[in-house]
């Protein structure tokens, strides 16, 4: 009987998930955790019945993707932590339900990247090349957040925009990334311009930018503190602030040498 | 032998060659009765006295008294006089046992670990006759002891046998293992048989059910042995229990579901293995505590639980003086963990060191091999160049094979290459657990090329970088140039106008720091030895004690003495000399 609710309350979520709003879902999913916590099934042991574990798995799937779409990271992660159990089941005990699985780590993978969590990425990374079932970046949900790194690392930041723009978003909660995604972009490719152009014409700093007009770019480079004259944008030098920086640094290496020295010494002492 | 020797460079030759005079007449009178086969394995026992000979002499960190050495040739002999090889494995066991007694009596666990290390000699012709002989011949038929007996029989699988068929004392080996004379040692029965043989002769049986593949019954043994050695509690016990929890987890990885599945047996062993950890901890048994350490780090990473060895590591801390292969293996899982959480520089200082620390000997050469593969990935992720010469060594030549030929094309920058590479040997990078690690390394290539360009090129066009890095499309080359600006891969600048890179003159690399930097580090890494290898001298406890009560050992130990004083004075007039000259 309790389960009969659960599964109402999984279709309701299911069918009409994406215009809910996250008020609703948020009851529906708590009334169906309630379900679960009664039927001793929130979280795996031996005693659950099999037939409940599909469902449990369902509903925090469900609440995992309902909280990407309210954008809410910590709902999400506390989701992504209660579905682990579940997917280390054997697969004889809970079939496997590869798709909806590799949806929510590529949105886990998309969530710590976005948040420069590396180190965290790479070790899920790690964990899924052992994983059994298609976790590859050929998997239409785990290689988008892969390649995304991938050009990330490497500075095709292009190949990010275009990824971003174009259809090859797998689904729809993906596209809650894309704009934390583009002005990650946008301040990496500022900061590298900095360094790397002595001026830039406003004209192609648009396309340069991923900016939709030239009155965006004059707005972006003076948030930046970019001198803009006679249509060109100019960087302030590096050199000229870190002046006394480097006079500072030049003080600090002799400081380290006479340190180092004096080691040196009193090592020797307590050898001889 | 004192007094003879002028000085101590001529001594040391000459006892080893008196020791060895003798132990060349033994190997001679066995290898009559003997085949080649063996006669290989009993010249490894021979070799032992005099290099323990020669390091008593020169006063090394090992002292062990000549008793000892006397023990090990009482066993040799026995061995010289059996022609029967069952009879013979039976004595080397047994052998051992005196190893045992003396490490309770003394509270010395070099002992134990001498024991535990001769298994290796005479590991290869253990069967379950031998071991049960060995049961059968030291257990006395009492209830107490019978009943550990028991199990150990049922074990491999010989429960039939009778217990107590002849006495406890190992000091009758020969007679015992001829086992013709039963009642022989009846008179010294009463004597109780330590848990440290007990023990010993579980780890045997551990070690024969490996080496013949029962592993679903050699973890079943290897949980009732390491409930037992729970419940003993004796500190003399440490370095065995070391050994049995290292099988347990041995035998839990060979069993069905293999580790990345998570169904795999090694998951359900860590409730134990935390257990063991947690009582080695509180009970300041850091043979222990450093194995299992190991072990669940081990077991964590074979099923990619990365961030639970993480954690274990930050909640940990690893016994400071721990078995140096255990700080090897250690220092290895600790760099993989690093390298996959892009901590490059700490990755890098664990696996050098893990590389140092690693047995040089040929039985070694898979740790060594995984070592150094790891540590070129990440040598590669750095930025650096590995050496040529790793690739030259002998042992790892094959196996560095796939791994020289990334490095060459890491190192030209060409990313075509790079990738067939990969393609070509992606299953061997995969088996290595190097794959996800070398993916991160196309960024690296990348960087190379656009080093290498920068360098040859004083001016250069973005369409040109773009074609020879085999880069999708212009628009990419510009903003990856950008960022090499930026993190500091190139000096040069931008134009976007016309579209070139420009390269900036090569500033004299010894007027910045970096000569000083790897000055220091070199000067740090010597001291730090030199401090390691202080640590590292051995001071037996009690051993003074223990010379007092035999007058006569402490008689010869006074005259070992004023040999090495006399010894040292002149080394000191030596040195005493240069320092009147200055």
């Amino acid at each position: 009987m309790a389960d009969r609710t659960l599964q109402q309350i999984l279709t309701q979520l299911k069918t009409r998930g994406p215009s809910l709003s996250y008020a609703d879902s948020l009851a529906l999913l708590s009334k169906a955790k309630l379900t679960l916590l009664q039927l001793h099934a929130l979280t795996p042991s031996s005693s659950t019945p099999a037939h409940l574990l599909p469902l449990a798995r369902e509903t925090y799937e469900q609440g995992a993707l309902a909280s990407i779409r309210a954008h809410d990271p910590d709902a999400f992660t506390h989701y992504v932590q209660r579905l682990q159990p579940f997917y280390e089941l054997p697969a004889d005990v809970l079939p496997p339900n590869a798709p909806e699985r590799n949806k929510v780590t590529g949105l886990y993978l998309l969530l710590l990247l976005t948040e420069g969590r590396y180190a965290e990425f790479h070790s899920e990374l790690e964990s899924l090349a052992c994983r059994d079932s298609g976790g590859d970046e050929t998997d239409r949900y785990l290689g988008y957040p892969i390649r995304l790194e991938r050009w990330l690392m490497e500075g095709s930041y292009d190949r990010v925009w275009k990824a971003i723009q174009s259809r090859e978003v797998p689904c729809e909660e993906y596209g809650v990334f894309s704009e934390i995604l583009t002005s990650q972009i946008r301040s990496e490719i500022a900061s590298s311009s900095e360094r790397a152009y002595p001026s830039l014409p406003l004209s192609s700093t648009k396309s340069l930018l991923f900016l939709d007009s030239e009155g965006a770019v004059v707005e972006f480079a003076q948030h930046r503190g970019w001198v803009v004259r006679d249509g060109h944008i100019y960087f302030p030098d590096p050199a000229e602030a870190g002046d006394d920086e480097s006079g500072r640094q030049q003080k600090e290496v002799s400081k380290m040498i006479i340190e180092n020295t004096l080691g040196y010494a009193r090592q020797l002492e307590t050898i001889v | 032998m004192p007094g003879k020797t002028p000085s101590s460079n001529g001594n040391e030759p000459l006892e080893n060659g008196v020791r060895n005079g003798q132990d060349v007449e033994m190997k001679d009178g066995k290898s009559k009765g003997k085949k080649g086969v063996k006669d290989s394995e009993e010249e490894m026992t021979v070799v032992v006295p005099p290099t323990k000979g020669s390091k008593q002499s020169s006063g090394g960190p090992t002292p062990d008294t000549d008793e000892d050495t006397t023990m090990d040739e009482d066993k040799v002999n026995d061995e010289a006089v059996k022609v029967d090889p069952v009879a013979q494995t039976v004595a080397e066991i047994k052998g051992n046992f005196a190893l045992l007694d003396r490490a309770v009596a003394l509270f010395d666990a070099r002992f134990s670990l001498r024991a535990l290390r001769s298994i290796s000699l005479f590991r290869k012709r253990l069967d379950p006759d031998i071991i049960a002989q060995a049961i059968v011949d030291t257990f006395p038929a009492m209830v107490t002891s019978g009943l550990a007996a028991k199990q150990l029989l049922i074990a491999i699988g010989r429960e039939n046998m009778p217990l107590g068929r002849s006495g406890s004392s190992e000091m009758e080996v020969d007679n015992e293992s001829s086992a013709k004379t039963p009642k022989n040692g009846a008179t010294k029965e009463v004597k109780e048989i330590i848990p440290e043989i007990d023990i010993f002769l579980g780890i045997l049986i551990q070690v024969y059910l490996f080496d013949s593949k029962q592993f679903q019954r050699g973890a079943e043994f290897s949980k009732y042995l390491a409930d037992r050695v729970q419940s003993l509690n004796r500190r003399t016990l440490d370095s065995l229990s070391a050994k049995v929890y290292f099988y347990y987890s041995l035998f839990c990885e060979q069993l069905a579901p293999q580790p990345p599945s998570p169904q795999s047996p090694v998951v359900s062993i860590r409730p134990t293995l935390l257990a063991a950890l947690r009582t080695a901890v509180l009970r300041k048994d850091i043979d222990t505590q450093a194995s299992v350490i190991v072990l669940l780090l081990r077991n964590y990473l074979s099923t990619s639980h990365i961030t639970q060895a993480d954690l274990l590591v930050s909640h940990t801390q690893f016994p400071e003086n721990a078995v140096n292969n255990q700080v090897a293996r250690f220092l290895y899982y600790l760099g993989r963990i690093r390298a996959i959480q892009l901590r490059y520089t700490e990755a890098h200082e664990h696996l050098t060191a893990a590389t140092r620390k690693a047995p040089s000997s040929a039985c070694a050469a898979g740790f060594s091999a995984t070592t150094t593969k790891l540590l070129l990935v990440v040598e590669l992720l750095m930025g650096d160049i590995p050496e040529r010469s790793t690739f030259r060594q002998p042992t790892l030549e094959l196996a560095l094979q796939p791994y020289f030929l990334l490095v060459q094309a890491v190192r030209i920058g060409n990313l075509g290459d790079f990738e067939t590479i990969i393609a070509d040997h992606a299953d061997t990078f995969r088996r290595d657990g190097t794959y996800t690690l070398i993916l991160r390394l196309r960024q690296n290539v990348i960087k190379t090329g656009i080093r290498m360009m920068s360098l040859s090129y004083s001016r250069i066009s973005l369409r040109d970088i773009c074609i020879r890095l085999r880069l999708g499309s212009e628009e990419s080359a510009e903003y990856i140039v950008a960022k090499a600006i930026r993190d500091g891969v190139i000096e040069a600048t931008l134009d976007r106008e016309r579209g070139f890179m420009k390269s900036k003159e090569v500033g004299d690399v010894y007027a910045t720091r970096e000569p000083g930097e790897a000055f220091h580090e070199r000067i740090r890494a010597c001291l730090a030895l030199h401090d390691e290898s202080v640590k590292a001298m051995r001071f037996p406890m009690n051993q003074h004690r223990l010379e007092l009560k035999n007058a006569q050992e402490a008689r010869e130990r006074e005259r070992e003495m004023a040999k090495e004083i006399q010894e040292g004075d002149l080394d000191e007039d030596d040195l005493g000399g240069d320092f009147d000259g200055m």
